[in-house]
């Protein structure tokens, strides 16, 4: 044996360097594209100014998020360009907007759609066209890369995100029997994505329910499974079980086959798709235009954005839905649109923590952290070697009132959110703040529709659907729940309303 | 009072014995030649105990303060014995100096505790009682010992934590013995601190022993370590025994110097003799140029293309004479150009075409390296192949990894390829495969480059020739989603070693 001395030294000075340094690293960081201090004009009435300038253009959209980038898509794709869209913020996307830095680009909210079932047409249909689904073959380097999803429990990892560790027979057997459900419900064929495919009043009753008052009329109590169904309600919903409309929490567990593929990601999440639309749609978009103002008129509607009055045909009203009361003219209060409240971050990591053996996985989520734990930015990279990654933190504030909860994320500043993060992911990865330098974080006092009770039948939401007047909406609220094939949903059904009715 | 005594004397002659076999059976493990490591270990440990029993003559008052620190002391050293030697043969060059003064230490300990006891007690009983007993309490301490030793403790515990555990049986003799001859002692409150102080270090050692053993363990190897670096991607070790060269990447053998011709010469030239007027060759992987040697031997060749991730091991593989003189030289030839890059980027952003490539990655050992064997991988790589060309892939064992190997001709073959597996058998590695692959119809070569040493015309048929305990099994192909090559790898390799 020749001695490597180095070695030997150089571990022992790396130990004691370790000892020494263990002091924290600086971490930079702010709040990023705050949207309430313009969101919150509108509330306030504030006095615009007039229009300055008349436009005349035959379709106005209102609202640059997937449900107008969609709507976009659609009419360009029909050959129809007297178009624009106008968007409240200097970026576009909404809730699948994007960011970069020299490390990777990386998602600002929704970060995957799942493989489209046969009903999904829309969905299907622009994946062809983005190159997503080729010959019936969905692109590998677009679906997540294994391994996917590890949980954190009872200080070990497991693969996969629903608790297979430490489940007591009792527990086995719950799981069990909801699964059975599920999948009775599944072949019902009434919980389809869009949810209006398949929407049917035999399931009326659920809708009138908790979802976890449903889960307990099922006798189903086990805290494992709960904290799950908690889990996938905070999700998707980013609300709590109990706040949650039954119907609701079936779908999100009844409305997709248990396919093994999916779900399609990239690194900046949907922001993909939000850029390869920005690529066909662009050219009619305008940033950092906000809308106050949307009057009909005998033969269409005005739209007044900053000091542009845009005299349109149709528009299509593509922003969220709750806005309506601000900005249209004699539109009632609205009644069955609760929002869910969530804070994103997004922190540049400059090596990876200990991770305890578990391999780096895309998605990672802690058993009973109020967070929804992180996705890895660098999980999609075709590289071998990644030194450097960022990963996007998800929190819906789903525990309490949402109006509360928008306070506090307006009330707390930076350092507080920053000290929350790294302590909720300090109780898992020792070293995270070694690892960390930036915090840059995202505040969305509105980020998604809640399917509170009685909301997904709501009357008030079928009438909104169904609106045939010069002005349409389009916002995936209308569904009841925020998911991207929801809004792209409406964003193309609008256009189509609208094709249809300009050529007929 | 009596019994517990002598049960005291049991556990310190068990301790005591304990020490020495691991200290036996860790250098005859580590060196080998069992009966010379035995034998002068045995032999020094009695010495050394003897040296202890004439110096205990020179201890005269604080009998058992004095015995609760040996006691401690004896814990710490034989606890941490095995740790520490197994450290000192990864890391330095000292093994044996430090493991016969571990020995001679722990003998010296071992041989002060008998007599101290004996003096200890010897108000209590009549002399002729105390020898007796103390005696017989020692050889069924020993006895114990040796029993337990090869039959529970080397098999369920290892080397690292049986020592750890005596440990821990030696410091809880201190403890209890603070309480046996309170009468005798003075500052017991220190001396129990103390205890405690010893008995939580070797439960946390207890703990960690897993992760002491992985950094020796991936520090041994068989031979003089000749060169070893940290780059900024792998832990790069070379290791030389006589005329044996053996390189490791992350303590994976990636070839020995004297049968590497074989592995080398049977990745290139089936498939590219078979090529007609081969002109430029693409190497994934493959810095140490031995590839590239082989491949050299066609004067047809214009560019060879190699694509490493690693700087540092096409730097070591261009200058140090030991490498150049295996690999000829070959990555200085002018036909030759290295790029250090990741291979998956290089690929989707070059656009050239290649008539020969070869993919010569390290096996599938974590999900990194298992896009490297994916049909996306594959398909983007097929997109750089001539007409006439074919690409070869290392494809680990089809003999240990037999659903791994397969599993990598599938996932070729889903990538819109024709496959044609074959494998050889290289004596340092043992049977290993490849899958030859393009877009047409392989014929072998009827003719090959002069000087081979193993590949020859006659011999080709024969390789593309599974046995049966070989032969082909139903995998599904690897993908970026599903990364089952990885998983399967690992239990491949798992049925093996268990």
């Amino acid at each position: 044996m020749k001695l490597a001395r180095r070695k030997f030294v150089g571990l022992g000075s790396a130990a004691l360097a370790g000892l020494l340094l263990k002091g924290d690293k600086r971490i930079e960081g702010s709040f990023v594209n705050d949207s309430f201090p313009r969101g919150h004009l509108l509330r306030g009435r504030a006095g615009f100014p007039p229009g300055k300038r008349v436009e005349k253009i035959p379709v106005v959209i209102v609202g640059g998020g997937i449900a107008g980038l969609s709507a976009a898509w659609r009419l360009q794709k029909r050959g129809f360009s007297d178009f624009v869209l106008l968007e409240m913020s200097p970026q576009p996307g909404g809730n699948a907007r994007w960011g970069e830095n020299e490390i990777t680009a990386y998602p600002w909210a929704a970060h995957y759609v799942p493989v489209p079932g046969p009903q999904a047409a829309y969905v299907r249909e622009l994946f062809e066209d983005l190159g997503v689904l080729k010959n019936g073959q969905w692109e590998e380097r677009y679906l997540a890369f294994s391994p996917q999803e590890r949980l954190f429990l009872y200080g070990r990892w497991q693969e996969g995100l629903e608790p297979a560790v430490g489940l007591t027979p009792k527990d086995r057997d719950q799981f069990e029997r909801l699964e059975n459900l599920f999948r009775e419900f599944r072949q019902s064929g009434s919980f389809t994505v869009p949810v209006e495919l398949g929407l049917s009043s035999k399931f009326q009753d659920l809708d009138g329910i908790s979802f976890s008052d449903w889960l307990r009329q099922q006798g189903c109590d086990s805290r494992l499974l709960n904290w799950y169904m908690n889990y996938a309600c905070r999700d998707d919903y980013g609300a709590l079980a109990r706040d949650t409309s039954a119907w609701a929490g079936v779908h999100y567990f009844s409305s997709r086959q248990p396919e093994e593929k999916g779900p399609l990601t990239w690194p900046e999440g949907n922001g993909w798709i939000t850029r390869r639309l920005l690529e066909r749609v662009g050219g009619n978009i305008r940033t950092s235009q906000m809308v106050h103002r949307i009057t009909e008129t005998r033969r269409g509607a005005s739209v007044f954005a900053e000091e542009t009055e845009f005299q349109a045909q149709f528009v299509i009203f593509a922003a969220p839905t709750f806005l309506a009361p601000y900005v249209l003219e004699d539109f009632p209060p609205l009644h069955d649109f609760v929002y869910s409240p969530w804070l994103t971050a997004n922190l540049t990591l400059d090596r990876y923590p200990e991770s305890r053996g578990a391999q780096p996985s895309w998605d990672t989520v802690f058993l009973d952290s109020p967070t929804l734990g992180y996705v890895d930015a660098m999980h999609q990279t075709l590289r071998t070697h990644v030194d450097r990654t960022v990963w996007t933190f998800y929190w819906a504030l789903a525990e309490g009132v949402p109006a509360e909860n928008r306070q506090l994320l307006l009330e707390k500043d930076w350092a507080y959110w920053k000290e929350a993060i790294l302590h909720d992911l300090e109780r898992v990865h020792s070293d995270i703040r070694q690892c960390v330098s930036r915090i840059d974080i995202l505040r969305m006092g509105h980020a998604m529709i809640r399917p509170t009770v009685g909301s997904i039948f709501s009357e008030e939401r079928r009438r909104l659907r169904r609106r045939n007047g010069r002005i349409l909406f389009a916002n995936s609220d209308l569904s009841g729940i925020s998911i991207f094939e929801e809004a792209q949903y409406h964003g193309v059904e609008a256009a189509q309303k609208v094709l249809g009715r300009l050529h007929g | 009072m009596g019994i517990l005594v002598f049960i005291s004397v049991l556990l310190v002659a068990a301790c005591g014995l304990i020490y020495e076999l691991v200290a036996g059976t860790l250098a005859s493990y580590l060196v080998g030649d069992s009966v010379f490591q035995f034998s002068t270990i045995i032999g020094t440990y009695l010495f050394a105990m003897g040296i202890g029993s004439a110096l205990s003559r020179y201890i005269k008052g604080g009998l058992a303060n004095r015995f609760v620190w040996i006691e401690l002391l004896l814990g710490v050293i034989g606890g941490f014995s095995s740790a520490l030697m197994m450290l000192a043969f990864a890391f330095t060059q000292g093994f044996e100096l430090i493991l016969y003064a571990l020995v001679m230490v722990m003998g010296v300990l071992v041989g002060l505790e008998i007599p101290l006891l004996m003096r200890m007690v010897r108000d209590r009983y009549e002399f002729r009682d105390v020898i007796a007993h103390v005696l017989t309490f020692d050889y069924l301490g020993a006895l114990g010992a040796s029993l337990v030793f090869p039959i529970l403790l080397v098999p369920r515990l290892g080397l690292v934590r049986s020592a750890m555990l005596f440990g821990l049986i030696n410091a809880g003799v201190a403890l209890w013995s603070t309480f046996l001859f309170v009468d005798q002692l003075s500052a017991t409150r220190g001396l129990r601190v103390a205890c405690l102080v010893v008995l939580c270090a070797l439960g946390a050692g207890m703990a960690e022993a897993k992760q002491i053993t992985a950094t020796a363990e991936d520090n041994i190897y068989a031979d003089e370590i000749i060169f070893a670096r940290d780059t900024h991607y792998q832990h790069l070790v070379l290791t030389r025994f006589k005329d044996d060269l053996r390189l490791f990447l992350n303590s994976h053998l990636q070839f020995s110097s004297r049968d590497e011709y074989r592995y080398h010469e049977a990745l290139v030239h089936p498939g590219l003799a078979a090529v007609p007027a081969p002109r430029r060759v693409l190497i994934l992987g493959g810095g140490d140029g031995l590839a590239v040697r082989e491949i050299l031997k066609y004067p047809l060749v214009e560019s060879i293309t190699v694509v490493d991730l690693d700087p540092e091991m096409t730097r070591i593989f261009s200058s140090n004479p030991m490498l150049t003189k295996l690999n000829d030289k070959s990555l200085l030839s002018p036909r030759v150009h290295v790029i250090n890059a990741d291979a998956f980027p290089w690929v989707d952003g070059n656009a050239d075409s290649f008539d020969f490539i070869v993919i010569d990655f390290p096996d599938p050992t974590n999900y990194s390296l298992g896009k490297l064997y994916t049909t996306a991988f594959y398909r983007a790589v097929s997109r750089h192949l001539s007409a006439q060309g074919f690409l070869v892939v290392q494809s680990t064992s089809p003999m240990f990894a037999r659903d791994s190997f397969w599993c990598i001709a599938e996932t070729l073959k889903q990538a819109g390829l024709e496959t044609h597996p074959y494998h050889v058998y290289v004596p340092s590695f043992g049977e290993w495969g490849f899958v030859l692959a393009g877009k047409h119809e392989y014929k072998p070569p009827r003719s090959l480059p002069a000087g081979l040493r193993f590949v020859s015309v006659g011999g080709l048929p024969a390789l593309f020739q599974f046995p049966p305990d070989m032969a082909p099994l139903p995998m599904p192909a690897n993908q970026l989603n599903s990364q089952v090559l990885v998983r399967t790898y690992e239990n491949d390799w798992k049925d093996i070693s268990h």
